[in-house]
């Protein structure tokens, strides 16, 4: 039997309660900015690009994980947003619908077999690129060598997944989602995302178990 | 505690465990059933060492031009105005100009030249009126009994 392991430290319910207002008032704020860009303003669509650009560019990379491919896809997502102004209406949260346009695009182009013909750059990349994700001046060459070895095993480790099992882990894992929004983005009941993510973590465990 | 495991609510529990979601309370009672359930033990400490492993895929630095290319594709995108959509027309607009003045000529001009019968109207109506008079004619002749046959001359009273 494993030894037990003491637990860690925990936030409180208060500092969650005062985390979910601030989200909240934050999705009121984005609503609010693209009613503006609907209006006209188009300061207000910098400012939501500037809020979201990261988080969609990130969650696109680790659906195609392929960088330029993600930065293309999310030029993609913002110019549907930016068409879609006149027609926008607040009736789901924003960053629910702007994932929703980022998932659709991804399953796209994971479904149109896109990826074969970057496989060979996302070799490429990945050779050239993993150990600079996880570089740190205080590591060794050594282990930086076994980073490199261990983010190349996620990455292909992931890359198994179905693409909606993926989608579902990269939304839950990374963007921290709530099962009720990842519902919303897949468009599927909270218990179809609870069976995706649990087929997904048992696959990911049985193939990184040695990571352990 | 009943084992997670053998609940509809295990897989949450454990997803929550690894990814230290689970309210103080809740964690509390998980920990103590896996002190004496090994298999939950396992489990739970694997999803924790997923967890964990899964941190290795960290995303890449953004492009520094993102922003500049998406402008550029909304700029694009825009639907464009008459006049900014033309410029490349300019150096025709003169050309243009003389062939819808011309158009507009032809027009105007055209609908008057229609207007004067043609000369195979002209001849028909003209054939018309010659055979109405001349039907007028041969009735007026008629009634003057010119042009009528004589009668014959002693054809028989004499006998």
């Amino acid at each position: 039997m494993k030894e037990f392991r003491p637990l860690e430290a925990q936030p409180y319910v208060d500092d969650r309660v005062k985390t979910n207002m601030t989200v909240v008032a934050s999705l009121e704020r984005d609503a609010e900015l693209m009613l503006r860009v609907r209006d006209g303003d188009h300061a207000s669509f910098g400012l939501l690009l500037e809020r979201h650009r990261g988080p969609i560019i990130h969650f696109l990379y680790r659906m195609v994980q392929n960088q330029a491919v993600a930065e293309e896809l999310a030029q993609e997502v913002f110019l549907r947003v930016y068409r879609s102004r006149n027609s926008y209406e607040p009736t789901a949260k924003f960053t629910t619908w702007l994932f929703r346009i980022a998932t659709h695009l991804a399953l796209n182009w994971i479904r149109d077999g896109k990826n074969e013909k970057y496989q060979e750059s996302l070799d490429a990349q990945t050779d050239e690129n993993a150990p600079r994700q996880v570089a740190d001046r205080n590591l060794t060459v050594e282990q930086e060598l076994v980073n490199a070895v261990k983010l190349q095993e996620v990455r292909k480790a992931i890359e198994t997944l179905p693409a909606k099992q993926r989608a579902a882990v990269t939304m839950h894992k990374y963007q921290e989602m709530e099962y009720s929004q990842i519902a919303g983005v897949l468009r599927c009941s909270e218990s179809a995302v609870k069976s995706l993510l649990f087929r997904a973590y048992e696959s990911l465990r049985a193939r990184l178990a040695h990571l352990a | 505690m009943q084992c997670p495991m053998r609940t509809r609510e295990g897989n949450e529990t454990l997803i929550a465990y690894g990814a230290r979601t689970m309210t103080p309370e809740a964690e509390s009672e998980f920990v103590r059933h896996m002190s004496g359930c090994p298999s939950c033990l396992e489990l739970a400490e694997q999803q924790r060492a997923l967890w964990g492993a899964l941190d290795y895929l960290q995303p890449l630095p953004i492009s520094a031009d993102f922003d500049k290319r998406l402008y550029a594709r909304i700029a694009q995108d825009q639907p464009r105005g008459f006049f900014s959509w033309n410029w490349s027309w300019r150096p025709a607009m003169p050309v243009a100009a003389a062939c819808t003045a011309l158009i507009a000529a032809f027009l105007i001009r055209g609908p008057i030249l229609d207007q004067r019968p043609t000369p195979a109207v002209q001849h028909e109506n003209v054939n018309i009126e010659q055979v109405e008079r001349a039907l007028d004619d041969i009735d007026m002749l008629k009634q003057l009994g010119v042009g009528a046959t004589p009668a014959p001359a002693d054809s028989g009273s004499d006998s």
